[in-house]
């Protein structure tokens, strides 16, 4: 691999960035771009955080016994801060394929084509610095909700636990976002598509309300949405016990019960997208006439 | 990097040219045998396009919108695959040593391509780390190229908010932070007032003098006659003309009289007529202009005031007329048929 030839002079330059190198370089840019738009920041935090507080006053009450009927001593809070985190997390992964969708737009996406970049480390790069953001913005749910009084039964441990879930689960959507942002190359397309998508599928599935205070039909839909097994796993991180209902998994004990399905079943959705995103990445970047 | 890739680079790309017999025995900094390009569609956007380029030329690639310019620029600059054919850029196949052959080329899309969220000074930065500029050498080349384009007092201003001219000047500086040998660049005055084309004429000059090879498109004749000093004129994917301009302008045969005229598209039919029995323009190319006629001949300035005084005496009413040199203007319409429409929009990219 590194033969002397790898680092041939060009021009008399030294040329050739390693692998990891040419990631950072990558996530760098994206992090750089992410902070210069604190807007975009906020709104993807704002809209769950709006939705954290606006519930738990609003159905606070309502929603509470239903909760407790199924996991009793388990507040709405609590119950609610895991689907927020997942709900952060399926917000930011859109802006993956706006940001696809901005650099073929400005250029960008061509410019980075004709540098010697290793292309995997440049989509590498990227889908680094939007996993970070995810990282973070879950870490300042998961400290707001525990300000509204949430309680997180496994700790600090569990907190990371909570993000290592969000981020498995944005996977699906980051490759999903950006499958729309090639196919569409129009950032208005991939936005609407993408957001269009979110409500449905956050309110049809266990977020806001135990599956069992829900009608047969949102039930059986949310046995095959995503989100259920993103917030079904985050929640029973949150408060330590097996809570999913959709899948009956007894082979474990206790909360990894719930987990240990909820993070198989999304890291192998995981896959499915990212195989789709990537053939179609590397179609739209290949030199190949079609 | 592949075993292949490796073994065909040993060392700088001079080394390489002496120690490989199968190579062009001078200095070419591109190398074009026989390329076709065919797409998915069946449009053949080249057909069959043969070129050499020499090290530390000024080369100019013309042609009408959609001949064949970018399609072919972007082989050299391995976006896009070659059909057929063999294609070396700095000694590098393009489709065997890709990345050799990026690693050693400038490339200015016809699109200006920055990132418009960073600074002046991030873009180039970026592409410093991008090209694999060594780390102590990247604050110094960074200053550098944002003072040869003019921009290092705005090196901290996110790019979004530059005019188009200093948009396409940074583009231009991140397209040079690896101090390539050869450089591409796609139009890249198209849609800039004349101060800024002015301006970045004076960097290309610069860059060309300082040995770089420079590889250039565009719609504006005049800048390929300021510029270049060899010319290539693509037609329907097919080298139709190769030369300096001088040697171009040369093969137009003659001086050029144009001549307004009173009246309507009769009048001007009957003039063109009249100057095409001319005795004294026996090879006269005639051709009717929205304002008249123009008149391409050899003894143009000898015999004008002739054929102007025919016209009179055949009754066609002459409100001007100008006797010149040939231009690249002429030389263009010559060969494709086409007049180059200079004020018009960026040309539209072949997909």
């Amino acid at each position: 691999m590194s033969s002397p030839s790898a680092e041939s002079t060009v021009g008399g330059r030294t040329a050739g960035n390693t692998f990891a190198g040419d990631v950072w370089v990558n996530f760098k840019r994206w992090n750089l771009k992410a902070v210069r738009n604190p807007f975009v920041l906020v709104v993807s935090l704002a809209q769950p955080f709006i939705f954290l507080v606006l519930f738990t006053e609003v159905f606070g009450n309502v929603a509470g016994g239903a909760v407790s009927r199924g996991l009793p001593g388990v507040d709405y809070t609590t119950f609610l801060v895991p689907a927020i985190a997942i709900q952060v997390a399926l917000a930011s992964a859109v802006t993956s394929g706006i940001g696809l969708v901005n650099d073929i737009e400005n250029g960008m996406f061509e410019k980075v084509l004709v540098s010697p970049m290793n292309r995997t480390a440049v989509f590498v790069g990227k889908t680094a610095a939007e996993v970070f953001r995810i990282a973070v913005q879950i870490a300042i749910i998961l400290g707001l909700g525990v300000l509204l009084g949430a309680e997180l039964a496994t700790g600090v441990v569990g907190a990371a636990g909570i993000i290592a879930v969000g981020i498995v689960f944005s996977m699906w959507f980051i490759a999903f976002s950006n499958v729309l942002a090639v196919l569409t190359r129009d950032q208005e397309s991939t936005i609407i598509g993408a957001n269009l998508l979110q409500l449905p599928l956050l309110f049809l599935s266990s977020a806001f309300l135990p599956l069992a205070a829900l009608p047969g039909w949102i039930q059986t839909f949310a046995r095959l949405n995503p989100v259920t097994y993103g917030v079904d796993a985050a929640r029973a991180i949150m408060v330590d016990e097996d809570v999913m209902t959709v899948l009956d998994v007894t082979a474990f004990d206790g909360a990894l019960n719930t987990i240990v399905p909820a993070v198989a079943a999304l890291v192998g959705l995981g896959v499915a997208f990212g195989a789709v995103a990537v053939s179609l990445l590397s179609r739209a970047s290949s030199s190949d006439v079609r | 990097m592949s075993n292949d890739q490796s073994a065909s680079a040993p060392g700088s790309r001079r080394e390489r040219t002496r120690s490989s017999s199968a190579d062009p025995p001078d200095d070419a900094s591109i190398d074009i045998d026989g390329l076709e390009l065919i797409y998915g569609d069946g449009t053949a956007a080249v057909r069959r396009v043969d070129m050499r380029v020499a090290e530390g030329e000024f080369f100019g690639f013309l042609g009408p919108n959609g001949a064949g310019k970018t399609t072919t620029i972007k082989v050299l600059a391995t976006l896009l695959s070659p059909t057929a054919g063999e294609v070396r850029v700095n000694g590098f196949d393009v489709r065997t040593a890709p990345r050799d052959v990026r690693k050693s080329i400038g490339y200015m899309a016809q699109e200006t391509s920055i990132d418009p969220e960073l600074t002046a000074e991030e873009n180039v930065r970026f592409a410093c780390e991008a090209y694999g500029v060594p780390r102590g050498e990247r604050d110094e080349r960074t200053a550098e190229l944002l003072d040869l384009v003019d921009l290092a007092s705005v090196a901290d201003k996110r790019s979004e908010e530059f005019s188009g001219g200093m948009k396409k000047r940074l583009d231009a500086a991140t397209a040079l932070v690896h101090r390539p040998p050869l450089v591409f660049l796609d139009e890249p005055t198209t849609g800039l007032d004349p101060q800024a084309r002015n301006r970045l004429w004076e960097y290309f000059e610069r860059l060309n003098e300082r040995g770089t090879t420079i590889f250039l498109t565009t719609q504006y004749l005049e800048e390929a006659d300021r510029l270049c000093e060899r010319l290539a004129v693509i037609l329907d994917g097919e080298i139709v003309a190769d030369g300096s301009p001088a040697d171009l302008k040369r093969q137009v045969g003659g001086d050029v009289l144009d001549i307004e005229l009173q009246g309507d598209g009769d009048t001007s039919g009957r003039a063109v007529a009249i100057a095409r029995d001319f005795e004294a323009f026996d090879d006269a190319t005639v051709e009717e202009t929205d304002a008249g006629i123009s008149v391409t001949a050899e003894t143009a300035r000898q015999s004008g005031t002739d054929l102007l005084v025919a016209l009179r005496d055949a009754g066609v009413i002459v409100t001007g007329f100008n006797i010149r040199a040939p231009t690249l203007d002429d030389v263009f319409l010559a060969i494709t048929g086409e007049r180059v429409d200079t004020d018009g929009e960026p040309a539209e990219v072949p997909s």
